[in-house]
């Protein structure tokens, strides 16, 4: 078993701990203030023209594979699915998911039935809403721009692993007015959205969607937990720096190679 | 205090939390002081080796979900004549690949020209095109940027890569080595800082869905 295994255990459980105690106090009290994003402000409107006008929300979850560590962006894209599908169930146009990768086209499709059950509107559901669009970057892209140049769709929310590929779907939104909803956990994939998207979500931001989107309470809570452990790394990137320029920083790194079997 | 998880499908849940959970301590009690697998860490490989399994069935279910919703877009006439050129080109492709593979099987020896043809003259072309799109595409957006969002985030940034464009072209950085100079302590301070700042962001929002998912909050398999 190795040391650094043991804090990351100690990190994950700090983390859970953190979660648990803001799930708790915020059952006690359900007031929740979240600093404001346009993105977000923007897909509430973009959802409720969706029901009103009977347009079609379009949700791309990317490309990750669940086997990597890119999954949790296209998992959070799966929880905005579910909360957009819950919203905008009332409207003539369900949703439409387009994925980039076969495991995830499944998840999207299983996530739409499993809401459509939930909020008893089976009915509505439909085999071809959760569409794998290509297996290959550019074959994804290129896929789902059938769905972008869509006239009865007016909104575009890619939530997930996108590469530089991603351009050609936005841009393609772009030229439509369509609103482009975009957020990756792919560094030069967020630098091409911030060109590209109407409302680019930049770093984090992606994992805050589900707050955002009322995807539940424990998606405030790890926003809130994420924010005391990011405080904590601030404090400790600091104290390194400053233990840095005192020229302290061997001891301290002796100190803690001690501490290591 | 009344926790409202609401478990539909019990049984997946119940799965995919106990999965996701040997996973994750087999990572950190895979192996014994001595170096060597323990039953946590066979385990642990068992499923991710399963796992990669599934991941090959969700290939070939994909393919029939691809079928199905071009042969829907054919019988709605959303796009029919693409959906065709998709479905048409891909039984040709799967007709190629099959017949490579009984080849190979019936001389003993690797015969894969027929699918090399197709990627290397049809579908790498096709990508490389693409990509000259994606870079025409890029210009656009960069150049639109300003006016569509005129903020001091859009003139930084659309600054910085025009400057990263010019130190990067070698007869310039020749004449103006201030110029290049510059450019790489954009890269190894500004942008290494801010990269590390987001990835880091990143990685704490990666736990913090690995934990909602593990705890059966997140449940993106319909349970």
């Amino acid at each position: 078993m190795a040391f650094t295994g043991l804090i990351g255990l100690a990190f994950i459980l700090a983390f859970f701990g953190l979660i648990l105690i803001f799930t708790i106090t915020h059952r006690e009290n359900s007031e929740t203030h979240l600093r404001p994003i346009s993105a977000f402000q923007k897909l509430s409107r973009a959802i409720g023209l969706a029901v009103e006008a009977g347009s079609r929300l379009h949700i791309s979850i990317g490309r990750g594979k669940l086997s990597g560590p890119e999954s949790a962006a296209a998992f959070v894209g799966l929880s905005v699915l579910e909360s957009i599908a819950r919203s905008a169930s009332s409207g003539d146009n369900p949703p439409i998911a387009t994925s980039g990768d076969a495991s995830l086209a499944i998840l999207s499709r299983d996530t739409l039935r499993a809401t459509y059950r939930d909020i008893g509107i089976s009915e509505q559901y439909q085999p071809t809403s959760g569409e794998l669009a290509g297996m290959t970057p550019f074959s994804y892209a290129v896929g789902t721009l059938a769905t972008v140049e869509n006239e009865k769709t007016n909104a575009h929310i890619l939530l997930g692993h996108f590469g530089s590929e991603v351009a050609l779907i936005s841009d393609a939104a772009e030229r439509n007015n369509d609103l482009t909803l975009a957020g990756t956990d792919n560094l030069p994939a967020q630098a091409i959205l911030f060109a590209t998207a109407q409302e680019p979500l930049i770093g984090e931001e992606l994992y805050a969607s589900g707050a955002y989107t009322q995807a539940g309470p424990m998606h405030i809570a790890s926003l809130r937990a994420q924010d005391v452990i990011r405080w904590l790394l601030v404090v400790i990137i600091i104290a390194g720096a400053a233990l840095k320029f005192l020229g302290l920083d061997q001891l301290v790194t002796n100190l803690l190679g001690g501490l290591a079997p | 205090m009344k926790f409202n998880f609401k478990f539909k499908s019990p049984v997946s849940t119940a799965i995919a939390i106990s999965v996701g959970f040997v996973v994750l301590l087999g990572y950190i009690f895979g192996t014994n002081a001595r170096g060597e697998t323990t039953s946590l860490g066979f385990l642990r490989n068992y499923f991710l080796q399963g796992a990669i399994i599934w991941a090959s069935v969700a290939l070939i279910v994909g393919v029939f979900n691809l079928v199905g919703v071009h042969l829907h877009k054919i019988r709605k006439n959303e796009g029919g004549g693409y959906s065709f050129v998709l479905l048409v080109s891909l039984i040709v492709t799967l007709g190629v690949g099959i017949y490579d593979i009984l080849q190979t099987h019936l001389h003993q020896e690797l015969n894969f020209q027929r699918i090399r043809w197709i990627f290397n003259y049809i579908q790498l072309p096709i990508e490389t095109s693409l990509m000259a799109v994606l870079a025409i595409s890029l210009t656009y957006a960069a150049a639109r940027l300003l006016s569509r969002r005129l903020n001091l985030f859009s003139i930084v940034f659309v600054g910085v890569v025009l400057l990263l464009l010019i130190g990067a072209a070698p007869q310039i950085a020749a004449q103006a080595p201030l110029l290049a100079e510059f450019r790489d302590w954009i890269l190894r301070v500004p942008a290494l800082a801010g990269a590390r700042g987001i990835l880091l962001g990143v990685a704490l929002g990666t736990i913090a869905t690995g934990i909602r998912i593990l705890t059966g909050s997140d449940r993106p398999y319909g349970g």
